[in-house]
C-alpha cells in the first residue's frame, strides 16, 4: 500500500530516526504536546461553554471569540507541530494505529465544525451579545466541538497503548 | 504515608485498574480533560489578571464562571488521579516526579483559594497592578509545575 511505504520511507528518515532514538527531544516534544492542552483545549472548552450558554453568559459572545482566538491559534499551531513530529518519530507504527485512526476522523469533525461555524453563527452574534441564549447554530456548534475534542483527547491517550495495535 | 500507599494498592479500585487493560488508559484521558478545563480556567484568569485578555470585561464576571470550571475540574482531576494512584501507588510513593507533583499541587491548591482568591475577588480598583500580575504570575508558575511534574512522572 502507497500510504505505508510513505510512512516507511519517512521512518528510514534522518529527521525520524533522530527523533525517535533521542533520550530528550522526543519526551520533551511529548510534554509540549500535552501541556499545551491547557492553552489550546482550555481555552476552546471556555468557548464552547459561551456558544452553548452554559457558562460565561454575562460576557458578550463576540468579544470572548474575538479575544480568545489569539490564544486559541497559536495553541493550535503548537499543537499540530509537536503532533506532527510525534508523528513523524513513529509513522508507520501510529498510522496503523486504531486509536489514531480515530482521532485523525474526529480531528476533521472538529476541525469542519470550526471552519464551518464562524459563516453560519458567527457573522450576526450582535443580536445575542449578552445574556440572551445563543441561538441554535451556536448551541450545536459548540455541543460539536466539545463532544470531537473530548474524543480527540481520549483516542490520543490511546495511541500510547500497544494493545490497541493490530497485530500485522 | 507509605501505610496509605499499600492501603490504595491493595484497595478493589487499584486492583480492578491494574487487572484492567483498558481502564487505566480510560482514566488517564478522563484526567487529561480534566486538565484542559483546569488549565483553561487558571490560564483565562491569570491572563485577565495580567491585562493580556478581555480586559474589557469586569474580573468578576470572568472569574465567577471561571472558578466553577476550575473547581469541576478539579473534582474530575483528583478523583481520577486517585484512581491512577490506587493502581500503582507503592511504585508512587518512590517516584520523585510524584513528590514533586503533590508538592506543587498543595502550594498551588493553597496559594489558589487564600491569597489569589483574594487579589480576584477584591475591588479592581483597591488591588495594585503589581499585585495582581505578581499573583497572576504565581499562580502559573505552581500550576505549571503541576503539569510538568505530572508528565514527568511516566519517564521515572
Amino acid at each position: 500500500m502507497t500510504l505505508l511505504h510513505a510512512c516507511d520511507w519517512l521512518a528510514a528518515t534522518r529527521w525520524s530516526t533522530s527523533l525517535r532514538e533521542s533520550t530528550y527531544a522526543y519526551p520533551a516534544v511529548e510534554s509540549v504536546h500535552v501541556l499545551t492542552l491547557c492553552l489550546f483545549l482550555g481555552l476552546t472548552i471556555a468557548m464552547d461553554l459561551r456558544l452553548t450558554g452554559v457558562a460565561f453568559r454575562r460576557l458578550p459572545a463576540r468579544e470572548m471569540v474575538a479575544r480568545l482566538q489569539p490564544w486559541i491559534r497559536p495553541g493550535f499551531a503548537v499543537m499540530a507541530l509537536t503532533g506532527s513530529l510525534l508523528f513523524l518519530a513513529n509513522p508507520t507504527t501510529t498510522i496503523t494505529h486504531r486509536a489514531f485512526q480515530v482521532k485523525l476522523v474526529l480531528l476533521t469533525i472538529a476541525g469542519l465544525n470550526a471552519a464551518i461555524f464562524p459563516r453560519g453563527v458567527y457573522r450576526s452574534p450582535a443580536h445575542w451579545a449578552t445574556a440572551a441564549g445563543p441561538p441554535l447554530a451556536a448551541r450545536i456548534a459548540g455541543g460539536v466541538s466539545l463532544a470531537a475534542w473530548t474524543g480527540v483527547v481520549a483516542a490520543g491517550r490511546l495511541i500510547a497503548y500497544e494493545f490497541l495495535r493490530p497485530v500485522s | 504515608v507509605w501505610t496509605f500507599a499499600e492501603w490504595c494498592q491493595q484497595s478493589a479500585i487499584g486492583e480492578a485498574v491494574r487487572h484492567s487493560l483498558w481502564a487505566f488508559p480510560l482514566v488517564e484521558s478522563v484526567h487529561l480533560l480534566g486538565l484542559a478545563l483546569v488549565g483553561g480556567a487558571v490560564l483565562l484568569v491569570n491572563l485577565r489578571l495580567l491585562g493580556w485578555i478581555l480586559a474589557g470585561v469586569p474580573l468578576a464576571d470572568l472569574a465567577r464562571d471561571a472558578e466553577r470550571a476550575l473547581i469541576g475540574g478539579l473534582v474530575i482531576m483528583l478523583a481520577s488521579g486517585f484512581v491512577l494512584f490506587s493502581s500503582e501507588a507503592e511504585k508512587m510513593y518512590g517516584n520523585s516526579a510524584f513528590r514533586t507533583k503533590m508538592l506543587c499541587l498543595a502550594a498551588a491548591l493553597l496559594f489558589t483559594f487564600t491569597i489569589h482568591w483574594r487579589v480576584v475577588h477584591s475591588d479592581e480598583q483597591r488591588v495594585s497592578g503589581v499585585t495582581r500580575r505578581l499573583a497572576a504570575a504565581i499562580s502559573l508558575l505552581l500550576w505549571s509545575g503541576v503539569g510538568i511534574s505530572g508528565r514527568a512522572i511516566g519517564f521515572f
